[in-house]
């Protein structure tokens, strides 16, 4: 079958037209920071800046009365620790569930889990800021990072990974007489490196990406994170366009980065992770 | 071989316990505690809802949200939503796919993967607030561009005739890539053999894809159907980004206003909303389910 030129141009147009789609907003994030309002407003369009204008950068150093290097730790500490934590615990489930499915209550947990992945999520988090409230964890570091654990992806992917596990290994390994700590260090835990990995990675992702939990849990801003920053600022500065663009910029750059250094894994997994659920 | 039957059969859970007591417990006080709660603050008045004591009001709640012309619009523009959103990003996810897998393809393809996922893993406020200012009346690339080829000028977020359509336009770019990886991932495992007899048996190739490969494709239609629907009656970052609900509260969805009104200290007309979506979202995911399902039988 030899494809024919002419659908070929056709097919490489569509998707060189749906790729400046998907990227010409970030080159325009870009331009926007880096150009000044005056300059946008006359000519939108323009493909690079007239001059730098540094300016918006200086103008976020303090945002809502907050220096922007809180921002930028608040969404680092809370994203690892948040991610560190969601790993560990749901492949630990997740681990226990598929070796002891016909319990009654692993049963129910695992219901339970889906039933909550399937709440709006959004509506789910009011109620959750009732329920921190009760626990005194309001405008905790504590609070945001322990809600953030929880999430599907993770669990799917882990749930598809131990069914896959092969039950021959780890019968041997009871015969032989090891415990079951003892078998999960040292058989389990080295296979699924990859697994734990691609789920360490998806979830940092989404998790730099979570605005409305954050916002909910916080007293104020010295829990916020970037994108609840720059949320505030699109209200505050109503019209100071080049700051938060300069701002989403800031917001956008490590998981582009993560991507970019991990896009076959991230995009494999998160696929496989929306096929189990 | 006795030994291992035993094993599995009894004793020994309790570790299997404890590995999942940290989940279980996580699942509890952030799932399924929250939902009841929502449940129960959605049956009592509002102004002690957050009291240890809270009276209890039956269903007045749910009565005073349905009796609510305001809540019966929104849920009225959000439905409509969905259903433009689902049916725009499918189609358009499926084609995209059907391009990124052609044997038309090949160089560049890892380069439009990435330009086509780059925007799902970029945080939604950061994308949205480009797109709110994209669309801008006097800043925006949008109109600048529309002028430029000659057509007329989109009214964005800033018209209630257009806004739902912007909206779902900053959606897609955000939300399509994912939904075009599930197809690739469905596409990768369609079997080729079909697909070559097919064309071996004179069918053109635009017959092979519709009854030979379209068919193979239902579980990645079923998943993001689903999938879509969910995500589509629950938006809600987009229009805290772009347009709070209005103009004229055209974009004033579900979530939005029951957030709103939580805002407002109406916590219990809010989960009353709150309770009313996740029925919706239930029974529309299980007919999409059932429906993909007996499509296969």
């Amino acid at each position: 079958m030899r494809p024919n030129r002419l659908l070929q141009a056709g097919a490489y147009a569509v998707l060189i037209l749906g790729s400046l789609f998907f990227l010409y907003p970030f080159w325009w994030m870009v331009l926007g920071a880096f150009r000044s309002a005056e300059n946008v407003l006359t000519d939108p369009l323009r493909l690079w800046p007239e001059q730098f204008d540094f300016t918006a950068f200086s103008q976020i150093a303090m945002v809502s009365g907050e220096p922007i290097w809180l921002y930028i730790v608040n969404s680092l500490v809370i994203t690892t620790l948040s991610t560190v934590l969601s790993v560990v615990l749901t492949a630990m489930g997740a681990y226990a569930i598929t070796r002891r499915p016909q319990l009654i209550a692993f049963r129910l947990l695992r219901s339970g889990f889906l039933l909550t992945m399937m709440y709006p999520y959004m509506l789910l988090v009011i109620p959750v800021y009732i329920v921190v409230f009760k626990l005194g964890l309001l405008g905790t570091y504590a609070g945001i990072i322990l809600f953030l654990a929880l999430g599907p992806i993770q669990f799917f992917l882990f749930e598809q990974f131990f069914r896959a596990f092969p039950k021959e290994v780890i019968e041997a390994a009871i015969i032989d007489g090891a415990g079951e700590t003892q078998i999960l260090r040292t058989i389990v835990l080295p296979v699924s490196m990859p697994i734990v990995a691609t789920v360490t990675i998806i979830t940092f992702l989404l998790n730099w990406a979570q605005w409305f939990p954050v916002l909910v849990i916080s007293r104020g801003t010295s829990t916020y994170t970037l994108p609840v920053a720059l949320l505030n600022q699109t209200g505050e500065l109503g019209t100071n366009f080049q700051a938060i663009m300069a701002l989403a910029i800031i917001t956008t750059i490590p998981v582009t980065i993560v991507f970019l250094a991990a896009q076959k894994r991230v995009m494999q997994g998160m696929a496989e992770g929306a096929v189990k659920g | 071989m006795a030994r291992v039957a035993d094993y599995f059969r009894s004793g020994n859970v309790w570790v299997f316990y404890l590995f999942a007591l940290p989940f279980a417990g996580l699942t509890i006080v952030f799932g399924l505690w929250p939902i009841a709660l929502s449940f129960l603050v959605s049956i009592t008045k509002s102004a002690t809802a957050l009291r240890a004591n809270p009276d209890y009001v039956g269903l007045a709640n749910y009565a005073k949200v349905i009796g609510d012309p305001v809540f019966l619009t929104s849920l009225w523009s959000t439905l409509l939503y969905t259903g433009l959103a689902v049916v725009t990003n499918v189609l358009f996810a499926l084609g995209y796919a059907f391009l990124l897998n052609s044997v038309l393809v090949r160089r560049g393809s890892t380069f439009f993967k990435i330009a086509m996922f780059l925007p799902v893993v970029t945080p939604d406020v950061a994308g949205y607030a480009v797109w709110r200012w994209l669309y801008d009346q006097s800043f925006g690339a949008v109109n600048a561009f529309l002028a430029l080829v000659g057509l007329p000028d989109f009214g964005g977020i800033a018209s209630p005739n257009t806004a739902m359509v912007a909206i779902l336009v900053a959606e897609l770019w955000h939300h399509a890539g994912f939904y075009v990886i599930i197809f690739l991932a469905n596409l990768a495992i369609c079997d080729k053999a079909l697909e070559e007899a097919s064309a071996l048996d004179g069918a053109t190739p635009w017959q092979t894809k519709l009854h030979i490969i379209l068919p193979q494709l239902r579980p990645a239609l079923v998943i993001n159907s689903i999938y879509a629907i969910i995500q589509f009656l629950k938006t809600f970052t987009v229009i805290v980004v772009m347009t709070k609900g209005g103009p004229n509260g055209t974009t004033n969805f579900v979530s939005y206003y029951a957030y709103r009104l939580f805002d407002q200290g109406r916590y219990g007309e809010a989960m009353a909303m709150a309770t009313i979506l996740f029925v919706l979202v239930a029974v529309i995911a299980f007919l999409a389910y059932r429906i993909g399902e007996r499509g296969r039988a």
